[in-house]
């Protein structure tokens, strides 16, 4: 019991770290999951500003290039992009 | 005397062992927006003792009706990427070239108003050296150059090129945790619209990754302060970065169950002011069953939550359930909220997927599937339609010679 108790407190501490940064933040760049993207390329087509490249299996995305239209966001199969 | 000399050299490199392994992919599918769906990916990987070569094919060909933004691009993507281990040092030279095929070739809008221009392929060679000098310390650069084959509305090459080199130490200390240096520099040309622009970033990072857990239990951490020198698309400078992540997985919470979590925040430094970028948290619990079957069973719940200036959240189930033999039942159901680019949506765009599918594996050879899956897409009005996709993957084996 005592294992599943651990193991919920650090979610429970999770879900509240997150509760309390959640709000409209602001962003000067995207940020890419590397553990969930599985490198297939169709945030690369679909970005209108050529900002994006698969580097090493993971999306890169060029913050001097990125335009925030989150194309990417809505295109990503994994939900990666965020 | 030489030719005798020459044998004699080649000998211990016919001795060594070489190993071939292949691979082929092929999925294809459709549904009212995009009635052509395919990929084709087919790959070779050569091992000897000390080198290695990759060599893939990736053939992607879409269509589409155009109700939402989709790929729309059909293109032939080739990888061939060498290693090479000489003593402690690993030198990968690569080579990427993609092709852009098929009549709707990709649109970019150029930075510095510099209209709109046609991709219509890159060719993207690449050099990686890596040194482990001790157990502990390893060293690594990489140089990456990007000539890109973009043509402007008026006819003109505009002679896009991209630059990235970096490089940087990692120090495994002796405290279960690790510390990075590292530095970048990426420069992008297009010399018809007279566009030069680099950016610097320079890296320190810190990960953990703890040895002595409780049972079953595995924890990794990361700390990463990324300090930016350039201007973005505004001219803005652009702002420095401080990134971390938690992961903590648990296996066996209950028997056959594991669970993954993962909690991760960025940080901006933009000039005086510090603000919050980015929190993320995102839980997947993976319940295996029947293991004694030729397919193992699985169910996958996952979800994530995230929040930057946009949101986005996602939850899904998928299972395979074993039939008989190779024989599976497949359903897969998913939510999903994103900031959505369909003129007239709304800021988000809600959509909800599910579906029924039968898959067959022939051992670890090759796997054959398929899904009927219905999307739900509330747009300027709801949008509901049908998917099928379906897929081959096959894999000889290894051939050692």
């Amino acid at each position: 019991m005592m294992r599943y108790a651990r193991y919920l407190a650090a979610l429970a501490a999770g879900i509240l770290l997150f509760l309390a940064c959640e709000g409209p933040l602001n962003t000067t760049q995207l940020m890419v999951n590397t553990d969930d993207c599985i490198g297939c390329g169709e945030c690369v087509e679909v970005c209108p500003y050529n900002a994006v490249e698969i580097i090493n299996g993971d999306a890169v995305i060029d913050p001097s290039l990125c335009h925030f239209c989150y194309r990417c966001v809505e295109q990503c199969p994994e939900g990666a992009i965020y | 005397m030489k030719y005798g000399i020459s044998f004699l050299l080649l000998i211990p490199i016919a001795a060594m062992a070489v190993t071939l392994d292949g691979w082929m992919n092929v999925t294809t599918g459709g549904d009212s927006l995009s009635p052509q769906l395919g990929s084709l990916d087919v790959g070779g990987f050569l091992q000897g003792s000390n080198w290695d070569v990759l060599l893939q094919e990736k053939h992607v060909s879409m269509d589409t009706t155009g109700v939402v933004d989709r790929v729309l691009n059909s293109y032939s993507r080739t990888d061939l990427d060498i290693s090479i281990q000489a003593g402690p040092v690993r030198i990968n030279p690569d080579l990427v070239w993609t092709v852009d095929i098929g009549d709707d070739k990709p649109e970019l809008v150029l930075p510095v108003q510099g209209g709109i221009a046609c991709r219509q392929g890159i060719v993207r060679p690449g050099l990686e050296l890596d040194a482990q000098v001790n157990p502990s310390l390893r060293f690594f650069a990489r140089g990456l150059y990007w000539s890109r084959d973009i043509i402007h509305e008026d006819g003109s090459d505009l002679g896009w090129t991209d630059t990235r080199f970096g490089g940087g130490a990692t120090w495994d200390t002796p405290w279960n945790a690790s510390l990075t240096i590292a530095g970048l520099t990426h420069n992008t040309t297009a010399d018809y619209i007279d566009y030069d622009n680099t950016w610097n970033r320079y890296d320190v990072s810190v990960a953990l990754h703890p040895r002595t857990l409780p049972r079953n239990m595995y924890f990794s951490g990361d700390v990463t302060y990324s300090v930016y020198d350039g201007k973005d698309f505004l001219d803005r400078e652009i702002a420095d970065r401080l990134t971390s992540r938690v992961r903590l997985m648990q296996m066996g919470i209950l028997p056959s169950i594991s669970v993954n979590t993962i909690f991760e925040s960025a940080v901006d430094f933009d000039g005086g002011t510090v603000r919050s970028a980015c929190t993320a948290l995102e839980s997947r619990l993976v319940w295996r069953f029947l293991k004694n079957r030729d397919v193992p069973s699985t169910v996958v719940l996952s979800g994530r939550l995230t929040r930057s200036s946009i949101g986005t959240e996602r939850a899904g189930i998928f299972s395979r359930i074993n039939i008989y033999k190779g024989f599976s039942f497949l359903a897969e159901a998913e939510a999903r909220v994103t900031p959505t680019s369909v003129a007239g949506a709304g800021p988000d765009r809600q959509r909800y997927t599910f579906g029924p599918g039968l898959e067959y594996q022939f051992g670890n050879k090759a796997r054959i599937w398929g899904i009927v899956e219905q999307e739900r897409t509330n747009l300027t009005r709801n949008e509901n339609w049908w998917r099928i996709r379906s897929g081959l993957e096959f894999y000889p084996g290894s051939v050692s010679f």
